[in-house]
């Protein structure tokens, strides 16, 4: 039993974590319909500013986390208005997103390993190797100050969304685009502040994956899979699905490092991708797309 | 008029102060490099050792008097790219040699390449034993020994150092899913290498170097190549095993970092700890002083009091440290010493051949002796009809105190440390 609470616990604490990390990529698709493979490039971005404060001036990852979210946001801006403004009206939009979401991150993680090498680094706070322990359980207090932060984070997105104005126009510009824009809406605005949003996210994830994981600028090729399987399992622009998705499968992945073996863990992931393209391709909160 | 005068004295001087190179063109030496992807932190510092010894050598005149010009190709951890671009460097760009390029996963293909157009390969990284099992004889490893072998030093740290009384009984075996790990861990374990082509038997390394020292595997797991990120879950299934050694073969010094922090969480209390990555400075970074008591085994070491030759003058450990820190910053670990060895060893092979025939280089390296061998500064090379160095042990090193300190063998050389041990808490 105690084994079982155990590795409950470990899911749920990495779960926290991953959680952030795809919310960004989910809103941001929702909105654009962008499939962002940038994404994890710019949560190591978000990283590397929060390494660095810490390194430099002693800066906590919890009180950077808003700065790297601001700093990131303003280049998501930048990204927006540089490379996908100009198709937003193209028919192969989404299709071209991802060749040039592609050569985006191979140009953040050149830039990266330019500016700081490709030595690998990783923040450490006093808490980040810590754990609370009760009796033989412990929880590891870095995942859990990340857990906790990241859910702050999505609860107040959820917040804003379902309550201001903009949040409203955002909503309405993810479920009908053209609606939107016939109503009022600025669907411009509303996808340069959306992307701003989803990267500022990223930036805030980074400082939380600043201290508990080590990264160097080419570690976000393997998160790219990871975290496509977590936003279409969750349903792809449904951030409420990804983050359950990542509470699932990081439980899941928990569960079978633990009782099948590690080499199998990371295979949960791709497992779970495949068998819900194959069953449910909308994902658990995604809508089923209408046939013409 | 002021400008012009400078410039024309300056480029006498600078004429004046340079090697003059023979009119035959450079020698292009072709490099093919992990500089991005998931080898890309090894991979930089390779470029970095490979170029500090070429820019040296032209310094100091170049290589039978003609300049040598490195060509650096990122092959982005890929082997397929790192195939292609060992083909253009011959068939395009002309190279008249090749330095080797990093980790087994990528050397393995390369081998074949480089072997049926009879160029000499020296390895910086590659340790799996497969490689050199091939019948190629164009093979020349630049680090001490196969990664199945690996285990020897372990063993002999834990015969030689350790009282009788308090060795380890019990031991929990973790690894990366990777080409050099499996290598190192078919050592331990005590397993039969194959052939993945044939299923032919290449070694049998039974017991293993762990059964040899009578010590039970309480627990042995893998985990992949990529994309792991259960550390914690793991560090605990190995803590709850209690194991008095815990060994850890890890594909590269970050998941080293992974590794000891998770051991640090879930507060795991070893009374030995060995980890096959971990030796460079970044790893202490990230462990601070979890990393006390940790052994790793490492070929180089900024202690070692080797004496290499380098454009045919005396070079010795300690000027690769500083010219290392004059033109980088930063003190060297061994992923940049080891490339320099290599490009010592081609150098040294042009001239001991007389020409930059691979064929002419290929023979001299092979009569190198233990008494007449290649001088680097990872000490002296000779090789066995695999490739594969004689009588050349690993250096095993500890963390101690936030410093990397040389611990065995104890005979090897003077001011080796002492042994702290038992390790306890992370």
């Amino acid at each position: 039993m105690e084994q079982i609470i155990q590795t409950l616990i470990l899911g749920l604490a990495l779960g926290g974590v991953f959680a952030l990390m795809g919310s960004g990529l989910s809103l941001v698709f929702g909105v654009m319909r962008i499939v962002n493979l940038a994404h994890p490039s710019l949560i190591i971005a978000g990283a590397y500013a929060t390494y660095w404060a810490f390194k430099l001036w002693g800066i906590d990852p919890l009180v950077m986390l808003p700065v790297a979210a601001i700093i990131l946001a303003a280049i998501g801006v930048l990204l927006y208005k540089l490379v996908f403004e100009r198709e937003a009206r193209s028919a192969k939009y989404s299709e071209m997103t991802v060749l040039l979401t592609f050569a985006t991150a191979m140009i953040v993680e050149g830039a990266l390993g330019g500016m700081f090498t490709n030595t690998q680094r990783v923040t450490s706070p006093s808490y980040a190797t810590d754990a609370i322990f009760i009796g033989n359980i412990f929880i590891p207090t870095g995942q859990l100050y990340a857990g906790i932060v990241s859910l702050l984070i999505i609860s107040a997105l959820a917040l804003f969304l379902k309550y201001s104005r903009f949040g409203n126009a955002i909503r309405a510009t993810t479920q009908n685009r053209e609606a939107a824009e016939l109503l009022g809406v600025n669907v411009n605005l509303v996808c340069i502040m959306s992307f701003a949003i989803g990267i500022g996210l990223a930036g805030a994830a980074g400082s939380l994956v600043s201290f508990v994981f080590s990264f160097f600028p080419a570690k976000h090729w393997e998160w790219v899979a990871v975290l496509m399987s977590l936003v279409v399992l969750g349903g792809m622009g449904s951030i409420l699905g990804t983050v359950i998705a990542s509470f699932m499968l990081c439980v899941v992945a928990a569960f079978v490092g633990a009782y099948v073996g590690a080499t199998w863990s990371t295979m949960t992931f791709f497992l779970a991708l495949f068998l819900i393209l194959l069953i449910r391709p909308q994902g658990l909160f995604g809508e089923k797309p209408e046939l013409a | 008029m002021k400008t012009n005068l400078a410039l024309g004295l300056a480029s006498i001087v600078a004429s004046l102060g340079a090697p003059a190179f023979s009119q035959d063109g450079p020698i292009k030496i072709g490099a093919s490099l992990p500089l991005t992807g998931s080898f890309s932190i090894a991979g930089q510092k390779h470029q970095q050792g490979y170029e500090l010894c070429v820019d040296l050598i032209n310094e100091r005149g170049g290589i039978l008097g003609r300049e040598v010009e490195l060509i650096v190709s990122d092959n982005r951890s890929d082997p397929a790219t790192a195939i292609n671009q060992y083909e253009r460097f011959l068939n395009v760009d002309g190279v008249e040699a090749v330095y080797g390029t990093f980790s087994s996963r990528l050397s393995f293909p390369v081998a074949n390449i480089l072997a049926r157009n009879g160029m000499v390969h020296a390895l910086p990284a590659g340790g799996a034993l497969r490689i050199y099992e091939q019948g190629h004889d164009n093979i020349f490893y630049f680090q001490p020994n196969a990664a199945e072998y690996v285990g020897a030093s372990l063993a002999g740290v834990v015969r030689d150092l350790v009282p009788a009384e308090e060795a380890p009984k019990t031991v929990a075996i973790i690894s990366a899913d990777d080409f050099f790990a499996n290598g190192v861990w078919s050592g331990l374990m005590g397993e039969i290498v194959t052939d993945p082509a044939d299923g032919s038997e290449v070694a049998d390394l039974s017991p293993g170097y762990l059964a040899e020292l009578g010590l039970e595997v309480v627990y042995s797991e893998r985990w992949p190549e990529e994309g792991f990120n259960d550390w914690l879950n793991l560090a605990n299934q190995v803590r709850q095993t209690e194991p008095d050694l815990i060994i850890g073969l890890t594909a590269s010094a970050e998941e080293a970092v992974q590794l000891t922090r998770a051991f640090d969480t879930v507060r795991a209390t070893p009374q030995m700890v060995y980890f096959s990555q971990g030796t460079q400075a970044e790893y202490l970074e990230g462990t601070g002083d979890s990393a006390q008591g940790v052994l790793v085994h490492t070929s180089w070491h900024s202690d070692a009091p080797f004496q290499s030759l380098l454009a045919g003058s005396e070079f010795s450990n300690q000027d690769f440290v500083g010219a290392y820190e004059a033109a980088y910053g930063s003190p060297p670990d061994e992923d940049s010493a080891i490339p320099f060895a290599v490009c010592q060893g081609i150098e040294q092979a042009m001239v001991g051949a007389g020409t930059t025939d691979n064929a002419a280089m290929g023979d001299w390296l092979d009569a190198r002796t233990k008494e007449d061998a290649v001088r680097t500064i990872l000490g002296r090379f000779s090789w066995d009809d695999r490739g594969l160095p004689v009588e050349k042990p690993f250096l095993m090193t500890q963390w101690n105190d936030g410093e990397l300190q040389f611990i065995y063998p104890t005979d090897e050389f003077e001011g080796v440390s002492a042994m702290s041990y038992p390790k306890g808490s992370f």
